[in-house]
């Protein structure tokens, strides 16, 4: 019996294999992504998906690959290209904005720009405009976005309206708020850092760093100065921990799901997750995003994700585009932004039924979309080389003023002497 | 000499001290039951409602291949912990016994390994592995630790205070080298070998940053990794982390209390008398 | 080093071959990087870690004008001084505990070691939920009201509590099967001597556990000027700085933010404070310490 099984199993191996041989080889690819639990799950469905529909059209065998969060990709991603194993590269890959300096100098990246030139018939009209421009670096479309977010405004809507408040709009809005504070009970707690930072900014018309934010050219040096800007907006930092309201820490979705912390800024994503957590405890209210007073502009900049590729060849560069155009197309968009909270980055995405339905439920979701809508195109988000260190830099500059009681002229020079000299010292090194 | 009631009072000290320590442990597991929104109720509390929610445990099991990462850990957990131990062993046989010129020198250059940390030496290390074309091989995960210099400081610690004559008598008997190692010091040092084994075995089992360094594919992932990757970008829920923290634990713990055991008896029957 | 076993003879190469594998190792994977890290460390190197040029003195130049490096330095030793102490007086005094035989000591003796199987990042994560102020069940038991990893004056001890915990298991064990191997008949002709228990440990045990002492202090200091990844999953350094190592200044301003050369200066810092210290115990085991 044992013998026979044997025989069968060889010969049907033999046979599967001169099979192989016959029909037309799929060709595989590999996609890196850093989507879990729920993202993790619908990342994992598309891609069975698109095996069994487009893939077994065109032959194509897309193998997802669980990278961890973006930043264990990323340092992946700079090891590979430091020890230039460029096989080891996927063919597609889920980046978040601090892997693209490493990603456009990658000898094998295979751009946007690149596959429209393969590919001269691709329309890309219907994705949308903020989000695809948050992908290029001097001048080159990187990739594709694909999970899509802004910073917005949390708050606890049953203890604003309580206490008789509407929504706040302005950090002095969340300074009349001090009296909410109570025991155990903060009404808003931030530092901010790169992003944020460089929201604000941008609502002032100023950019955080040069060449537009580090976009059009390596950022060397801190644009925020001279124009008086960063001076403005820590002057209205000061006053808001004055009146009481701030907490000079990172604001904490724990603390704010417990009802201990009463408004919250973060990415517009966390929709979803925050409602599971909040459990019906209390009503949650989305606002955009605090602006530094009435006088300034509205607005953040786009965050999230894109799909780049890597070229391992013609015939894998070819299905890389067709599975990247299937990962953006409005269909997978509008299924990703009702089972996450992201944006659908393509335009048709949001005529679908899908997000309709999601709308017409959770208006929430909508605040978002309209913000990135509605920021003016000049706000860029920040693309620098040394980016951890400027991060906690930012941080810890800024928090240390409110600690040390230091005046606003001081803080401008000490982040004037901390961050540009991290600029100084990149750019030195990286000519 | 001791009074009964004596010895009575400082085991139950000793217990409750050891309550203490693990008190951390027990939370956690008892976490690992809780629902998301029980963890983020207040007041917090310690144990669950009940021991029926193990949607986190399925979590775990379901989301990742848990049995493939603990395959992959153990296999390279035992492998270089073997390989490691047998290195430092006939490094600390050579410094023991014999006399040779630049011993003093070697002796610190080898001792010299503990005091580089190893986060210094990741990336240099990593383009030293994939020149090799050992990334995602189990080689390329367990090469790194191969050199031990705290367990050839501990060897050579042993062997310096056992009896000076065993080898000599061993000599005598036409006993060479290899002989002696296998069959007489190993054996000799085994309670010392065992501890050293089970404190490896335990650091390659925990190994973190490397692992996720030098694999790329998730069948060559290790527990630790997997347990971190539960952690998602909309936020940590500790609820699922504790679960996965609880289920990488389990192969460690059992082990330790296999190997404590083994440690103890042969640890009794050497030195201590009642 | 001049302890030997070995009678004097005439030159062999068998030594050396015991000794081969270790060192093929050893200087493959430790020597030749950390040679890397000190070319690093006087040269230019771009984003990519290739590097571009000599650089002198300027990268520890830049090292030492950024405000960053005092402060962990500062955090570094701190934590060190630290940890260091109190590990070893509750593991000796754990070890000392069980060193005697009792009915229950299987089971004491195991509860203590236990920390020593759990991986840091298991134990960082759920430090981080005791801990946590909003969540976390510490501050609600024992009715405080501390920010803990969130609080710029409360970090370095939230991570203190954690090293010294995760230090508990082995140290133990290691101080235990001391206290174990010391020859039974010395201890009892100190009891007949009428030396209390206490005396007993200071006069007679420690010196001769010494070595085992030292070595723990030795391993542990080297523990704690290398922490980094407890701060990396609990703290980021911060708030406000306050948990940053030398370390993690090296992963976040160094690797993270592709600075390789600035990542080699901090290595080379560590590197000769770890000296430093080594030696200064180094010359106190020549005085101190006593061998069996």
């Amino acid at each position: 019996m044992k013998k026979l099984t044997a025989l069968f199993l060889t010969l049907s191996l033999l046979l599967s294999l001169s099979g192989c041989a016959l029909a037309e080889e799929p060709v595989r690819i590999v996609f890196w992504h850093s989507a879990s639990e729920a993202a993790g799950a619908l990342v994992e469905k598309y891609v069975k998906d698109f095996n069994d529909t487009v893939g077994k059209e065109k032959g194509i065998q897309v193998e997802a690959v669980f990278q961890g969060a973006y930043a264990d990709s990323v340092s992946k991603m700079n090891g590979i290209l430091t020890a230039k194993q460029f096989d080891t590269l996927p063919d597609v890959m889920q980046l978040d904005a601090t892997g693209k300096v490493s990603f456009s100098s990658a000898e094998t990246a295979y751009t946007v720009d690149q596959a429209l030139i393969d590919h001269p018939e691709t329309d890309l009209s219907s994705m949308l405009a903020p989000a695809m421009a948050n992908w290029q670096l001097k001048g080159a479309q990187l990739g594709l976005p694909f999970a899509t977010s802004t910073t917005v405004t949390y708050y606890n809507k049953t203890a604003l309206d309580a206490a008789g408040f509407a929504a706040p709009k302005t950090l002095t809005d969340v300074g009349a708020l001090a009296a909410l504070n109570a025991d155990g009970v903060t009404v808003y707690a931030a530092i901010p850092n790169t992003p944020t930072l460089a929201n604000w900014l941008g609502q002032l018309g100023s950019d955080l760093v040069n060449n537009h934010n580090g976009t059009e050219g390596s950022a060397t040096e801190l644009s925020c100065i001279e124009n008086g800007a960063l001076a403005e907006f820590l002057t209205a930092w000061k006053a808001l921990y004055a009146s009481g309201a701030l907490a000079n820490k990172n604001g904490s979705g724990d603390e704010f799901v417990a009802g201990r912390q009463l408004i919250m800024t973060d990415s517009s994503s966390k929709v979803a997750n925050m409602m599971a957590k909040i459990d019906g405890r209390f009503e949650l209210g989305i606002a955009p995003y605090l602006k530094v007073s009435d006088s300034s502009a509205s607005g953040a900049t786009v965050s999230g994700s894109c799909l780049v590729m890597f070229d391992h060849g013609d015939a894998r560069k070819e299905a890389a585009w067709a599975f990247v155009q299937y990962l953006t197309s409005a269909s997978v968009q509008a299924d990703f932004a009702a089972g996450t909270g992201y944006l659908p980055a393509n335009k048709e995405a949001q005529e679908s039924e899908t997000w309709q339905a999601l709308i017409a439920e959770y208006p929430v979701y909508q605040v978002g979309l309209n913000q990135l809508l509605e920021t003016p195109d000049t706000m860029r988000s920040v693309t620098v080389g040394p980016s951890a260190d400027f991060y906690y830099g930012i941080i810890n500059d800024i928090s240390d003023m409110l600690e040390s009681d230091l005046s606003v002229e001081e803080t401008v020079d000490l982040m004037a002497n901390d961050l540009g000299g991290m600029l100084a010292q990149y750019a030195k090194a990286n000519p | 000499m001791k009074s009964k009631k004596g010895e009575w009072t400082l085991g139950a000290l000793a217990v409750c001290l050891g309550c203490l320590v693990l008190f951390p442990l027990f939370y956690g597991l008892m976490g690992a039951f809780k629902s998301p929104a029980e963890f983020v109720a207040w007041p917090p509390t310690v144990l669950p409602r009940s021991f029926g929610y193990l949607k986190n445990f399925e979590t775990v099991f379901t989301q990742l291949p848990m049995l493939r990462y603990f395959w992959n850990t153990l296999v390279v957990s035992v492998f270089s912990t073997v390989i490691k131990l047998a290195i430092a062993l006939l490094a600390a046989y050579a410094f023991v016994y014999f006399d040779f010129a630049g011993k003093k020198a070697l002796f610190f250059l080898l001792l010299g390994t503990m005091m580089l940390p190893p986060d210094t030496l990741t990336i240099t290390n990593y383009q030293t592995v994939s020149h090799l074309g050992l990334l995602d091989t189990y080689l390329g995960i367990g090469i790194v630790s191969f050199v031990g210099a705290s367990q050839m400081f501990m060897l050579r610690q042993h062997f310096l205070s056992s009896p000076k004559p065993i080898r000599e008598a061993a000599q005598m008997d036409g006993c060479g080298d290899v002989r002696f190692i296998a069959f007489i010091l190993t054996p000799m040092s085994m309670p010392l070998l065992l501890t050293l084994f089970l404190q490896a075995f335990v650091i390659q089992w925990n190994a973190y940053l490397w692992p996720l360094l030098v694999t790329n594919t998730n069948e060559m992932r290790t527990v630790q990794i997997g347990i971190t990757m539960l952690t998602t970008l909309e936020g940590t829920n500790y609820e699922t982390v504790l679960a996965g923290a609880a289920v990488a634990l389990i192969p460690a713990v059992l082990l330790f209390l296999f190997l404590r055991k083994a440690i103890t008896r042969t640890m009794s029957g050497g030195a201590i008398v009642g | 080093m001049s302890r030997t076993i070995a009678p004097r003879r005439r030159f062999s190469v068998k030594p050396y071959l015991f000794l081969l594998p270790m060192l093929v190792f050893a200087v493959g994977f430790v020597y030749y990087p950390f040679l890397k890290t000190c070319l690093q460390s006087v040269s230019t190197v771009n984003f990519r870690g290739e590097i571009t040029g000599f650089a002198g003195f300027d990268n520890f130049a830049y090292l030492f004008s950024r405000r960053e490096f005092s402060i962990a330095l500062e955090n570094t030793v701190k934590l060190m001084a630290i940890n260091v102490p109190i590990t070893v007086v509750i593991t000796l005094g754990l070890a000392w505990l069980c060193s005697r035989p009792h009915p229950l000591h299987s089971v004491y003796e195991t509860m203590f070691s236990l920390p020593m199987v759990v991986s840091m990042a298991s134990i960082s994560l759920i430090f981080k939920v005791l801990l946590n102020p909003s969540v976390g069940w510490l501050n609600y038991a024992l009715g405080l009201d501390i920010g803990w990893y969130e609080d710029r004056h409360t970090a370095m001890s939230g991570i203190l509590l954690l090293t010294i915990w995760m230090g508990i298991g082995f140290n133990f064990l290691l101080f235990l099967s001391a206290f174990r191997s010391l020859p039974p008949d010395m201890l009892g002709s100190a009891a007949l001597d009428g030396a209390g228990k206490f005396r007993t440990l200071i006069r007679i045990q420690l010196p001769l556990i010494s070595p085992t002492v030292l070595y723990v202090v030795c391993t542990n200091m080297i523990q704690a000027m290398m922490t980094n990844g407890p701060i990396l999953i609990l703290t980021q350094g911060g708030p406000s700085r306050s948990t940053t190592t030398l370390i993690y200044l090296m992963y976040t301003s160094g690797y993270a933010s592709s600075n390789y050369s600035l990542a080699a200066a901090v290595s080379m810092a560590a590197f000769a404070l770890t000296l430093l210290f080594s030696l200064l115990l180094f010359g106190m085991e020549k005085r101190k310490v006593h061998y069996q």
